[in-house]
């Protein structure tokens, strides 16, 4: 938890932070957000209720809000936290009610007291600390708006209690479970959002059904350069989580410390560079663990990479996660090819959809970690001729939207509801694939490209062999159309 | 210093609307130094029948073997005997005595014995009187918080009613724990064991009476080796969720569903008595509201307390999955302890049928008794069962009741009905 104290953003909150008992890895690089209940799917804007340090004294919501039971669908008490008819949380149920049930109880027969109103310090979208788009260092990661600034209601007591229960308000116990309803309070991990710059954010999250989050999400800027790394764990070989989060820091790392040094122009330099921290990528999945070749089934994890520049975009991958280029104008692109069953028979002339529904299509053929074969990224690179969109994500948002053009309507769908901020919208595709069904982990990564206007001219000139013929039509690059360039050894 | 740790074995996924959660919860106390060593002091009662039916043998065998207990209950261990028969007396502190118990030493036990030699038989049996004139003993040294007796008897409690002593076994319940001998065929095994069970002890058969100076010394070590003088074992349950039942699974069945305490609304306590250095297995199962496929939540805390203060926590756990591989699993030690539970009451319900002429039910019971008792390994239920049953087909349960099966044999089967064997891990 070092960013804790090395976030200058964060001196305003608590130095204790509040889950940092609850396990999850250290994931200096990120914040993380707890406001959403995962089982609503509901982005953390959503949950956010009226100001909620209101005294007892004080009314439940408004008159028309009267919020019904979810389970049985009776009517419950103002400001009752638990249904009478069923004994159903409340808040687990409805939004409505979930403003209503984090004021102390007025009923006096609600079944529960207050014991745990002090200590309920609503999330509050306007208190949070905003500072993303003004860090400059690359590495440091901001608090996104609307994550929870716990304890820091004008009503809070205490700042070293936990935060309270997402589900019902309660008090979280030190073994992690809520005292009054059971809930796990999330992970730190289940829910991470990272916003380095105001043209580029990302989300992961744990999803609906699965109980941990093994996808990890690394993003970085450096110079006019934008770096979006994302790493799905194989979630049948244990600690994955850790390599994944491993693997996607490393690879960042490596590429915005690199690709200052490099021609922005230069395709091949950016392909090596890929290739370089795809290698460093799978070197720390490796050490992420002590044991790793020990194992039998050794933590591993896929990659997705992009390098975004002003007109040059070159990504990089093993495995099934995916970059996508959804330009404004002009058709869309999925710019990787998976290394899964499903690709196999893709190639082998099945249509996609029949292809992923096959049995075997989320096995992947590639991958990193200790008991990976080539772990050397397939590249690359497309000049984008406009502005448009770079999207990095896991298969827990591409199960429910897999071709490029569905992408693309996905996207442009979000950007007519919640507005050009990646941020939110990378939430609002989150949210949308946990509505979908949310099987999988969620990781949403997303980039502006905005060319310099008037768009320069084709660098044609000084292009490499292999970027030859770049024009502001997106060309996709057969897999190994790179292999001319030396591939650096391995580290 | 004594410490106390807890282990959940259980499988944590439901099925899709799955509510109820099942699990083993292994209670373990470790450093746990003798009785003398638990702080406050420390009181032994021997209750001994001195009805009209013990005149003989028996009361001879018994007679000593409250003198060898004597010797081992250590000096300024407060210690009193009690005779009973339909009345209770106290024999020693003498019944003119001003105080009712006192510390041992070598004088009060040499003086002790010859009370006990000097006892004779007659009249009838009314046990509530023996355990309330001990608990009215008990209750003069307040500073004695580890509180146990011994109570022998050789027949029925049959001089007065049974709800009698029901009621006075509720009234003193928590007060001191009592292990309960019947010794010969004539006793009642279910008066015993509502004794024993309330009271937190264990109820045996003693065959000959010359066994029953080995037995107390045995018990009087056990209950000198306790150290921890009272445990409660907590459940919490999260609001909208009940205890389906708590009970004690090993080393014996006990339900302690009926014993719950509120702690707080969601926490329940349970008695579960002195502890020596040993290891206890609980069952727990809880029902709580089924939730979305993928969520988790705490089903259970289960929680050891010594005083107020909680020494040891398990987590029991509830998650929904849709994974059949996952939810169709039974934790092996539930099923261990669920079929141990079940045979215990077979072979009750068997023997009570059998004893009431039910023929037809007795081999229903104990031919499942048989079966149980195959499946789950516990060879003690298997050999006693032999003596009461002829054992066609042990996988099948197939059995005839045997002719002329002793009422000895009967008794030893249904005293040890409740005891149960480990789950192998």
């Amino acid at each position: 938890m070092d960013s804790v104290v090395t976030d200058p953003t964060q001196t305003n909150l608590p130095s204790d932070p509040p889950n940092s008992y609850f396990g999850g890895d250290s994931g200096a690089e990120t914040r993380r957000t707890t406001s959403s209940a995962p089982e609503e799917g509901a982005g953390p804007e959503e949950g956010a209720g009226p100001e909620e340090g209101a005294g007892p004294e004080e009314g439940a919501g408004p008159e028309e809000e009267v919020p019904v039971c979810g389970v049985c669908g009776e009517p419950t008490g103002d400001g009752a936290r638990f249904c009478e008819a069923c004994g159903a949380p409340v808040t687990a149920t409805t939004g409505a009610a979930a403003s209503a049930a984090t004021t102390p109880a007025a009923a006096s027969d609600a079944p529960v007291s207050s014991p745990t109103a002090s200590v309920e310090a609503a999330p509050d979208p306007g208190t949070a600390p905003a500072a993303s788009s003004t860090a400059p260092d690359p590495a440091a990661s901001s608090v996104a708006p609307g994550s929870p600034a716990p304890a820091a209601g004008p009503t809070a007591t205490s700042t070293s209690l936990p935060a309270p229960c997402h589900a019902c308000g309660g008090v979280v116990a030190a073994d992690g479970y809520c005292t009054q309803c059971g809930a796990r309070a999330p992970a730190e991990r289940d829910h991470r959002e990272e916003q380095p710059a105001a043209h580029v954010a990302g989300v992961s999250d744990v999803g609906v059904r699965r109980r941990r989050n093994e996808d990890a999400l690394a993003l970085g800027v450096a110079g006019d350069v934008t770096v979006l790394v994302v790493c799905d764990g194989v979630s049948s070989a244990p600690d994955s989580d850790i390599a994944s989060q491993a693997a996607a820091t490393a690879a960042r790392d490596v590429l915005v410390a690199g690709v200052t040094d490099v021609d922005a122009r230069d395709a091949g330099a950016w392909s090596r560079l890929l290739v370089d921290a795809a290698h460093h990528a799978d070197a720390a999945a490796h050490a992420s663990v002590d044991d790793a070749t020990a194992r039998q089934d050794p933590p591993s994890c896929t990659l997705a990479a992009a390098v975004v520049g002003e007109s040059l975009l070159v990504a990089g991958w093993l495995g099934d996660s995916r970059v996508y280029w959804l330009p404004d104008d002009g058709p869309a692109e999925q710019l990787t090819e998976d290394d899964s069953i499903a690709a196999e028979l893709m190639a082998g002339g099945m249509s996609r959809a029949a292809a992923e529904r096959s049995p075997d299509a989320h096995a992947i053929t590639r991958w990193l970690g200790a008991d990976a074969g080539d772990t050397t990224a397939r590249t690359v690179a497309t000049r984008p001729g406009g502005p448009g969109w770079v999207l990095a994500c896991s298969d827990g948002l591409w199960n429910y939207a897999s071709a490029p053009d569905v992408v693309a309507d996905l996207l442009r769908d979000a950007l007519r509801r919640v507005g050009n901020d990646p941020l939110t919208l990378s939430r609002d595709l989150v949210a949308w694939a946990r509505a979908a069904g949310g099987h999988d982990n969620v990781t949403v990564a997303l980039a502006r490209l905005t060319p310099p206007s008037p768009a320069p001219p084709a660098p044609a000139a000084d292009a490499h062999a292999d970027d030859a013929g770049t024009t502001p039509t997106v060309r996709r690059r057969p897999p190994g159309s790179l292999a001319g360039e030396p591939v650096p050894p391995r580290p | 210093m004594a410490t106390f740790r807890a282990e959940v074995f259980q499988n944590e996924f439901l099925p899709d609307g799955g509510t109820d959660v099942h699990a083993i919860v292994t209670v373990t106390a470790e450093g746990v130094g003798g009785a003398a060593t638990a702080g406050g002091g420390v009181a032994e009662i021997v209750m001994i029948d001195t009805s009209g039916s013990m005149t003989g043998p028996m009361l001879a065998a018994a007679k000593h073997a409250a003198q060898v207990a004597l010797d081992h209950i250590p000096d300024g261990t407060w210690f009193a005997i009690v005779s009973g028969s339909h009345v209770a007396q106290r024999v020693f502190p003498y019944p003119n005595a001003p105080v009712a118990i006192v510390q041992m030493e070598p004088a009060a036990r040499a003086e002790a014995k010859r009370a006990v030699s000097r006892l004779g038989a007659q009249g009838g049996t009314a046990m509530s009187t023996w355990l309330r004139l001990a608990d009215q003993i008990f209750a003069t040294v307040p500073a004695a918080t580890q509180r146990h007796a011994i109570l022998l008897t050789d027949g029925k409690n049959e001089s007065e009613p049974r709800d009698q002593l029901t009621s006075t076994i509720r009234a003193v319940t928590g007060r001191f724990q009592c292990d309960a001998r019947g010794v010969g065929e004539r006793w009642q095994v279910d008066e015993l064991r509502e004794i024993a069970t309330a009271l937190l002890g264990s109820v045996e058969l003693i065959a000959d009476p010359a066994d029953i100076a080995d037995d107390f010394r045995s018990l009087l070590a056990t209950s000198l080796s306790r150290g921890v003088a009272d445990a409660q074992l907590r459940v919490w349950t999260p609001q909208g969720g009940q205890v389906l039942f708590v009970r004690q699974v090993a080393p014996t069945v006990e339900d302690l569903t009926a014993r719950r305490t509120a702690v707080t609304p969601l926490i329940g306590g349970y008695p579960t008595g002195a502890w020596a250095a040993e290891s206890r297995d609980y069952h727990v199962a809880v029902r709580v509201p089924s939730k979305t496929l993928g969520s988790e939540q705490l089903a259970a805390r289960v929680q050891v307390a010594v005083g107020d203060e909680v020494v040891a926590s398990g987590l029991v756990k509830a998650a929904w999955s849709d994974d059949a591989s996952l939810t169709a699993r039974i934790s092996p030690e539930v099923a261990h302890y669920t079929g141990q539970a079940e045979l215990a009451s077979v072979i009750q319900e068997g023997l009570a049928a059998k004893a009431a002429g039910d023929e037809a039910t007795a081999t229903v019971k104990l031919g499942r008794a048989v079966q149980l008792a195959a499946e789950t390994g516990n060879e003690e239920a298997t050999s006693k069962l032999r003596r009461v049953v002829e054992i066609d087909d042990e996988e099948h349960g197939t059995v005839r009741l045997k002719r002329g099966a002793s009422r000895l044999d009967e008794m030893a089967l249904d005293t040890a009905s409740t005891k149960t064997s480990r789950v192998r891990r």
